[in-house]
């Protein structure tokens, strides 16, 4: 320690006089803990309880009713769900989701990243600024402004559609299409973001790379290919992630005010049965029980997308000598 | 740029074979795909605000400007629904949330940032994966919880479980972190306490991170949907996220004074986002690259 340099070697001339006493010890001692206090209860008391809590309602039959009791049941919430058509159909809804999602929340946004990166500044920032407008946008209203844009009454995209010869399409109550309304809404909703991400990470490339590159008489697709794609790869990793992560949950206000879940449950994903579970018909246990499944599920996935993402990270370190 | 002379440079011998398009076309390709994707994600947005002007028998209208301006749709919802009401109750609970979550950002993260102590590992990873934990699988407890205050339906629950994020605390522990130590021991030798530091030198110091954090907070507070959802009962307790549905009913839409009552709910979003367009996307790009 003695040869480490001293920006990490920290000595203050005040602390060995201080340590003397064991008031003043206990005191400092403490002191980390009582900056964390408030923001660890917060997390203590909204997430971590009730996580706990949930576990153990998924043992119990109840009906969210303060006066009925709560019966044990053992695993029977468990059997119950995983017997569920409907279950089974939330799920592979939510796999749906997420397979829509990467081409529109990651792909696309890569690809205008690549394209609009030799656009002049100014005009770049105003594309930027405008595909943006999307993600601050309230969800509640996006949802009621696309739900006005795809009416198939009324609505100007089934009029145009109309124009064109096309006969009106039932955008959110045809159950064939309306998972994809759904997703395209949520998609929508993430290109301006997950653009300005990679335009980031594109430009902290090291252009010398591609310099040379372009000396050798490197392409442009070449350079994308061999150079930008690899570097970008980390970003895309964590684009890849977060969507899989959270990319189901943020369309529940979508399929809220759009469809319910519907037509015949072909909108509802694993998040929204949830919901329907406990607060459509008060059924804590089985909501319970979804949500711990849910839980682990995602848990043990998390688990191998960052062993996935640390031995990628890995490989590239030892591929490409960029640091 | 000096790259366009290395473009142009005669070694180009793969540039041979995609002469087969014409120079530059694919600046031409990416113009054209940025114009329709920004138009696909501005029009709904402009078309939001046009109609809510409509006068009402021309509500169907698809003409993409109307001269006749009309404010009867916003009339109509300010007086069907407590709109201000809720718009102020959004004000309030985004105001109080905003300054509250910098705060136990601030305090958590200049405690990773600045001790060694023991389980400051743990409670960091625990503090991290609570952005992993999705409302969903939590929702029953919190609304049992919120249900044993006696606070359903008030304003109270809707900030409490904002009282901190994972997010402020990992993003200013970080930039505490590379606060430089030398100014800190510094004022440490010259007697400063703990307090001191942190919001003499630190926090002003800091403004750049916090800044956008705090946009980021407020428009992540105003937007919320689902928490209000479970706790809302009655429109003068709610926000207006929730005021908006009930403008859409089993019998039909009120799509005037509902794209009048969007208006409204984004309207102060919009306005930052005009304002600060810049910082709002820097705040939303931390929130992505840690």
């Amino acid at each position: 320690m003695s040869d480490a340099p001293s920006r990490v070697h920290v000595s203050w001339p005040g602390q060995a006089r201080r340590r003397n006493t064991p008031l003043r010890r206990g005191d400092r001692a403490l002191r980390p803990y009582l900056y964390l206090l408030p923001a660890v209860a917060c997390f203590v008391i909204w997430v971590y309880q009730p996580l706990f809590e949930a576990f153990m309602l998924s043992f119990r039959q109840w009906n969210m009713l303060p006066v009925s009791p709560k019966h044990w049941v053992g695993l029977d919430n468990y059997c119950n769900i995983l017997e569920l058509p409907k279950f089974w159909q939330a799920l592979s809804n939510t796999w749906y989701y997420l397979l829509g999602l990467i081409p529109l929340a990651v792909g696309l946004p890569l690809v205008i990243a690549l394209f609009t990166q030799d656009l002049p500044p100014r005009l770049r920032n105003l594309y930027r600024g405008l595909i943006f407008v999307p993600m601050i946008i309230p969800p509640v209203v996006a949802a009621a402004v696309w739900r006005w844009l795809l009416d198939p009454g009324h609505g100007i995209i089934n009029l145009g559609l109309q124009k064109l010869g096309s006969s009106p399409v039932d955008f959110p109550y045809d159950p064939d299409i309306t998972l994809w309304t759904i997703t395209f809404i949520t998609g929508w909703k993430l290109v301006g973001f997950a653009t300005l991400i990679l335009s980031a990470a594109d430009a902290a490339i090291d252009t010398s790379q591609i310099e040379a590159a372009r000396l050798d008489g490197a392409s442009k697709w070449e350079i994308i290919r061999d150079i930008r794609l690899p570097l970008l790869s980390p970003t895309l990793m964590l684009l890849i992630l977060m969507v899989v992560l959270l990319g189901a949950q943020w369309s529940f206000a979508y399929i809220h005010v759009l469809t319910e879940g519907g037509p015949l449950g072909s909108t509802t994903n694993i998040y929204y049965l949830l919901w329907q579970f406990g607060f459509g018909s008060l059924s804590v246990g089985w909501s319970s029980a979804s949500a711990v499944t849910l839980f682990v599920g995602v848990g043990v996935g998390v688990g191998f997308g960052l062993l996935a993402a640390a031995l990628f990270a890995l490989k590239s370190k030892v591929t490409f000598h960029d640091d | 740029m000096t790259t366009d002379a290395a473009l142009r440079a005669p070694l180009h011998r793969w540039r041979r074979r995609a002469r087969l398009l014409p120079k530059g076309w694919d600046n031409a390709v990416g113009q054209v795909l940025m114009m329709i994707v920004s138009l696909i994600c501005v029009f709904p947005v402009y078309w939001m605000i046009v109609t809510s002007l409509r006068p009402e028998n021309e509500i169907f209208s698809s003409a993409l400007w109307s001269d006749a301006v009309s404010l009867d749709n916003y009339a109509y919802a300010l007086g069907t629904m407590p709109m201000v009401r809720m718009l102020v109750n959004t004000f309030t609970v985004s105001l109080v949330v905003t300054p509250v979550q910098l705060l136990t950002g601030i305090l958590a993260g200049y405690a990773f940032a600045r001790w060694r102590f023991r389980g400051a590992g743990f409670l960091f990873g625990a503090i991290a994966l609570t952005w992993l934990v999705p409302l969903q699988v939590v929702m029953i407890p919190n609304y049992l919880l919120v249900a044993r205050m006696g606070m359903i339906d008030s304003l109270g629950a809707l900030i409490l479980p904002h009282v901190a994020s994972a997010f402020a605390i990992m993003l200013l522990a970080q930039a505490m972190r590379s606060f430089p130590s030398e100014v800190i021991e510094a004022a440490r030798m010259d007697g400063a306490t703990h307090a001191h530091i942190l919001w003499q030198l630190i926090v002003p110091n800091l403004r750049g991170t916090l800044a956008p954090l705090a946009i980021l907070i407020f428009i992540t507070t105003w937007n919320e949907y689902f928490w209000p959802l479970l706790l809302t009962r009655s429109p003068e307790n709610s926000v207006v996220q929730i005021g908006l549905q009930m403008f859409i009913t089993a019998e039909g839409t009120q799509w005037g004074p509902l794209m009048a009552a969007s208006t409204m709910a984004s309207l102060p979003i919009l306005l930052i986002y005009l304002v600060l367009q810049r910082q709002v996307i820097a705040s939303f790009m931390k929130s992505g690259l840690r």
